[in-house]
């Protein structure tokens, strides 16, 4: 009973996680029984063990996704930012983007994915321009904020110490916008995860997006699951790597949650 | 006119007029470019046979069935999870398994579930929705100053009015944000959903309209596809700002 006051935070989750995983055990051998609906965790997990030790099926799609989605998000980031900083110097530039940039981003993205198509063909092209497409905005509009609500004492400080324009944008302005541009990484993390999902339903012969889709089609419950697992941790593992840089790049910030 | 309004109507028309030239003089390849005259032709074609009334009827109902839906049970829920800790402890890995995994990926497995007419389009607009609820509820229950409990403590308030006079008012600006980023991700994955197996709705007009080759039909629901994030997200932006008026909302 001690332990569990100490602890019940961590033994509730674990718990949860248990409990959940019985149920959905008993869900699937016992009430559904029908493995081309819903199969045990179990049975997941030996899915992806085979696929990933005995046959290793899983690795070409991993790699796949992992080089289409890293293509689109550093592309965003080079383009993104930038123009983000653009976007904050120069109001006119930033009022004639705007209607573009509203229409762009709350489109639902899948719309453009066989326009895209069309033009890029079914090459890597169209799905580095899709998941492109989903990154560039939040590092974009986070690149703009962060630029834009600098304190406005730093820069004035910057100027009575003379500090020519360069300067004041190596030194000032741009650590202090480090951390908003992170923000829009992270969002743009998952919003580019989805967007390989989304690329690799059209034409393409590999790829967790693929994968997937393949065994939605053929009713292929266990490696679907996998596939969802697989794209799971590889949103986890880019959030730790994310959360990494953020405590080496803004080391003045003494507290890093979340 | 302010400023930036009129540039913003410059820049589209600007747009819209190179694009034209650009398709009818130099590319002439319909396929890959129709000019804005064009889709706006096919536009019309479109709206008069009533073609595309249809699909923008069946899938604004599969959103609005998945959407209300979600609020019914996904408020209740954040809330219930946002005063009681250990509701939250055990909802807490689930919910946040759901919400770091692609939502994209669960669209073949729900269609699996529930099959390739409207019902499965409706639990995919549900599921994205009621995550984003009940994340923003708790953490809207949750934010709620203390100074206000107290005063309704003061004031010797019920339990329920405590909880319909100050805690549901205070979660309200979160609640309407938790709507406005479940808008934006639902509409993704019931377009999604209708692309991968139905028939009706933008998805699948979409999904029609490019293995037919018929770039002006695919243009014209990219463009209503458009048109519906837009006002959406307009309409939910200003409800937001009038519930809300202290927060500084999200200019996108």
């Amino acid at each position: 009973m001690q332990f569990y006051r100490k602890n019940s935070r961590a033994v509730n989750k674990a718990l949860s996680i248990l409990s959940g995983l019985v149920l959905w055990h008993f869900l699937a051998t016992v009430i559904v029984a029908d493995t081309a609906f819903l199969v045990s965790p179990l049975a997941v997990l030996a899915k992806g063990y085979e696929m990933l030790f005995v046959t290793g099926e899983l690795y070409p799609h991993i790699f796949a996704s992992s080089g289409i989605f890293l293509y689109g998000y550093l592309l965003s980031i080079v383009v993104g930012v930038p123009l983000g900083f653009l976007m904050a110097f120069s109001p006119a530039v930033r009022d004639y983007a705007h209607p573009w940039m509203t229409t762009l981003y709350t489109t639902p993205r899948i719309a453009f994915a066989p326009v895209l198509l069309l033009w890029l063909g079914i090459g890597a092209g169209s799905k580095v321009a899709i998941v492109f497409l989903g990154c560039v905005f939040p590092i974009l509009i986070n690149s703009y904020y962060g630029m834009r609500v600098v304190n406005r004492e730093f820069v004035e400080l910057a100027r009575s110490l003379r500090l020519g324009r360069l300067a004041v944008f190596w030194k000032i302005l741009l650590p202090a916008s480090v951390p908003f541009i992170l923000a829009g990484l992270r969002l743009a993390l998952g919003r580019g995860l989805t967007g390989v999902a989304i690329a690799e339903w059209f034409g393409a012969t590999a790829g967790l997006g693929y994968l997937v889709y393949f065994a939605g089609q053929t009713l292929n419950v266990p490696v679907l699951f996998v596939g969802v697992t697989v794209f799971g941790l590889m949103g986890i593992l880019g959030f730790e790597i994310l959360r990494k840089i953020e405590v080496l790049a803004t080391p003045w910030r003494s507290s890093h949650s979340g | 006119m302010r400023k930036d309004v009129a540039r913003g109507i410059v820049s589209v028309v600007a747009v819209l007029v190179v694009w034209e030239i650009l398709a009818r003089v130099f590319l002439e390849n319909d396929l890959l470019m129709p000019a804005p005259s064009g889709v706006a032709r096919s536009f019309w074609k479109l709206t008069v046979s009533g073609e595309l009334n249809r699909h923008f009827a069946a899938t604004l109902l599969e959103f609005a069935y998945g959407f209300s839906t979600a609020c019914v049970i996904g408020i209740p829920l954040g809330y219930l999870m946002g005063m009681h800790k250990w509701l939250e402890e055990w909802m807490d890995p689930w919910i946040a398994t759901l919400y770091s995994i692609p939502i994209i990926t669960f669209v073949p497995l729900i269609i699996i579930w529930f099959g390739i007419g409207m019902l499965s389009k409706v639990v995919v607009v549900f599921k994205i929705t009621i995550v984003e609820l009940i994340l923003n509820t708790a953490a809207g229950v949750k934010t709620i100053d203390p100074l206000w409990l107290e005063v309704s403590q003061s004031l010797r308030l019920t339990r329920w009015q405590t909880t319909y006079k100050i805690r549901l008012p205070a979660a309200l600006p979160f609640i309407v944000t938790g709507m406005r980023l479940g808008v934006g991700r639902a509409l993704l994955g019931v377009i999604a959903a209708e692309l991968l197996a139905s028939n009706a709705g933008l998805g699948y007009l979409l999904r029609d309209a490019s293995e037919t080759w018929d770039s002006p039909k695919l243009f014209v629901t990219v463009l209503l596809l458009a048109l519906m994030g837009i006002v959406s997200f307009t309409l939910i932006k200003k409800g937001e700002q009038k519930l809300a008026p202290w927060r500084q909302t999200a200019e996108w």
